[in-house]
């Protein structure tokens, strides 16, 4: 490959995971002012005393491209999307990202009952940085297509578990974000709103925006995503085309 | 020797008294409770990208408005004891101001700490309870005397505070200038530093929570 080819290939990646290692001590109790006087505070890594949640993943995610992750419970999807959130560094190997991220684990993180369905929507958003003058324009739609606008003013406590997750993706659709960072969300949902997030994930297949996404609905991962990375106890199976890895799973699985 | 230093001496005791109590009480429990909001919101903590930051300031900003709706009532108090009231008092956001720096400045310290130190809580409990003695709040500042009680008092930013708005209400006269610039300068300076600490720390969060 010639110098130059190189390094148009190198401008391309948005997510770039390399040799990643991420360890993760058995804590026996907090640390205290007094241990950390009479010791380096401590999150365990010197005591050898824990596991490596993941090791040895390698990753290169172009600009566009919709990245499933698939694997058993523990199998470290969370704490791969967490570690390119930044939210954890890795022990070892090194994480670029290029562009805003957005993660999102679980639909009411953010929300607060004792507020409205609308103020929600006004927090939920801002914490997730979309400006308040783009949610106030887009207000009723986020809600018509939640199928809540009579909800708009009800507490948020009063809302069902299905309804929140609802309106969370209903504001997910207008976020800003290059990257986005999907931890098995919007599982929960009836079969209306299901064909409904379809649709929405359809339309984005072939925009610009970066999706890594941690799931076991395979089906999902075969309609939206390009690529597939299996993760199985911390270590990189695979990870090539959707199609190829999914089949080496499902017969790694029977 | 005590009671003469307290209410005896001291003119308009009870606003005084008040004043230095609204502040104190302000720093206490703004301090406090920001102490422990990260951790409370572990679940957006560790889970959300955002400035982390933003939980903590919209804490201390709203404590803050408070601050500023007590020192309302320390004025009213003070009209209604028959003080006459200066428009100097216009000044008072302007101490508003420079305790919500200073309030910040030290949550976003004790934040940061408390997710790696879960009992500095108790310890800042404990500071707490000497500060109330440590600041002049209900004896007056030459009770301190001085040698290390005149340092106490100059190394106390919140004794220059409660001072600030005692001038202002009670005695009805401007705050000196540049005790209030050098003020402003040492929280804004403490505030930056903290801030800094809060930034270079933040990347860790999510592994102590």
């Amino acid at each position: 490959m010639s110098r130059y080819s190189a390094s148009i290939c190198d401008q391309s990646w948005v997510i770039r995971v390399r040799e990643v290692a991420r360890f993760f001590p058995r804590q026996d109790s907090h640390n205290t002012v007094f241990r950390a006087l009479t010791r380096r505070i401590s999150n365990g890594h010197e005591n050898g005393n824990g596991f490596y949640a993941l090791k040895g993943i390698n990753l290169e995610i172009a600009k566009g491209e919709k990245v499933a992750i698939v694997g058993d419970n523990g199998a470290g999807k969370t704490t791969l999307l967490k570690l390119v959130g930044g939210l954890y560094r890795p022990t070892v190997g090194q994480i670029e990202t290029r562009g805003e991220m957005v993660l999102m684990r679980g639909a009411e993180i953010g929300m607060v009952d004792e507020l409205s369905a609308g103020e929600n929507l006004f927090l939920y958003s801002s914490i997730y940085g979309v400006d308040r003058e783009k949610v106030k324009r887009n207000f009723d739609e986020i809600f018509e297509w939640a199928e809540l606008t009579s909800f708009s003013r009800a507490r948020l406590a009063t809302l069902s578990s299905g309804m929140k997750a609802r309106l969370a993706f209903s504001a997910l659709r207008h976020f800003d974000a290059d990257i986005f960072l999907l931890d098995e969300a919007f599982s929960a949902v009836d079969r209306h709103f299901e064909k409904k997030y379809q649709e929405v994930f359809e339309q984005q297949r072939n925009n610009d925006k970066t999706f890594l996404i941690a799931t076991h609905d395979l089906e999902f991962a075969k309609m939206f995503c390009t690529k597939t990375l299996w993760l199985e106890k911390g270590r990189q199976k695979a990870f090539d085309a959707t199609e190829e890895v999914l089949n080496q799973y499902i017969v790694a699985g029977t | 020797m005590f009671r003469s230093q307290t209410g005896q001496t001291i003119e308009h005791y009870a606003v005084y008294l008040l004043i230095g109590l609204v502040q104190y009480t302000h720093f206490a429990n703004s301090t406090t409770r920001a102490l422990t909001v990260l951790y409370s919101m572990k679940h957006l903590t560790g889970n959300a990208i955002f400035p982390k930051e933003v939980l903590v300031l919209s804490a201390t900003m709203a404590d803050t408005i408070e601050l500023a709706l007590s020192m309302l009532i320390c004025v009213a108090v003070a009209a209604v004891s028959g003080i006459a009231l200066s428009w100097v008092i216009l000044l008072l956001p302007l101490v508003c101001l420079l305790q919500f720096i200073l309030v910040s400045s030290v949550s976003l310290l004790l934040s940061c700490l408390y997710i790696f130190v879960r009992d500095i809580g108790h310890i800042w409990g404990a500071f707490l309870r000497v500060l109330i003695f440590i600041t002049p709040i209900f004896y007056d500042r030459s009770f301190l005397g001085e040698g290390l009680g005149r340092w106490i008092l100059l190394l106390n930013p919140l004794a220059y505070l409660i001072n600030f708005s005692r001038t202002l209400i009670i005695d009805g006269k401007p705050v000196d200038f540049v005790s209030a610039m050098l003020l402003l300068l040492v929280t804004s300076v403490f505030l930056l530093s903290t801030f800094k600490l809060f930034k270079i720390y933040e990347p860790v969060f999510s592994e102590y929570l």
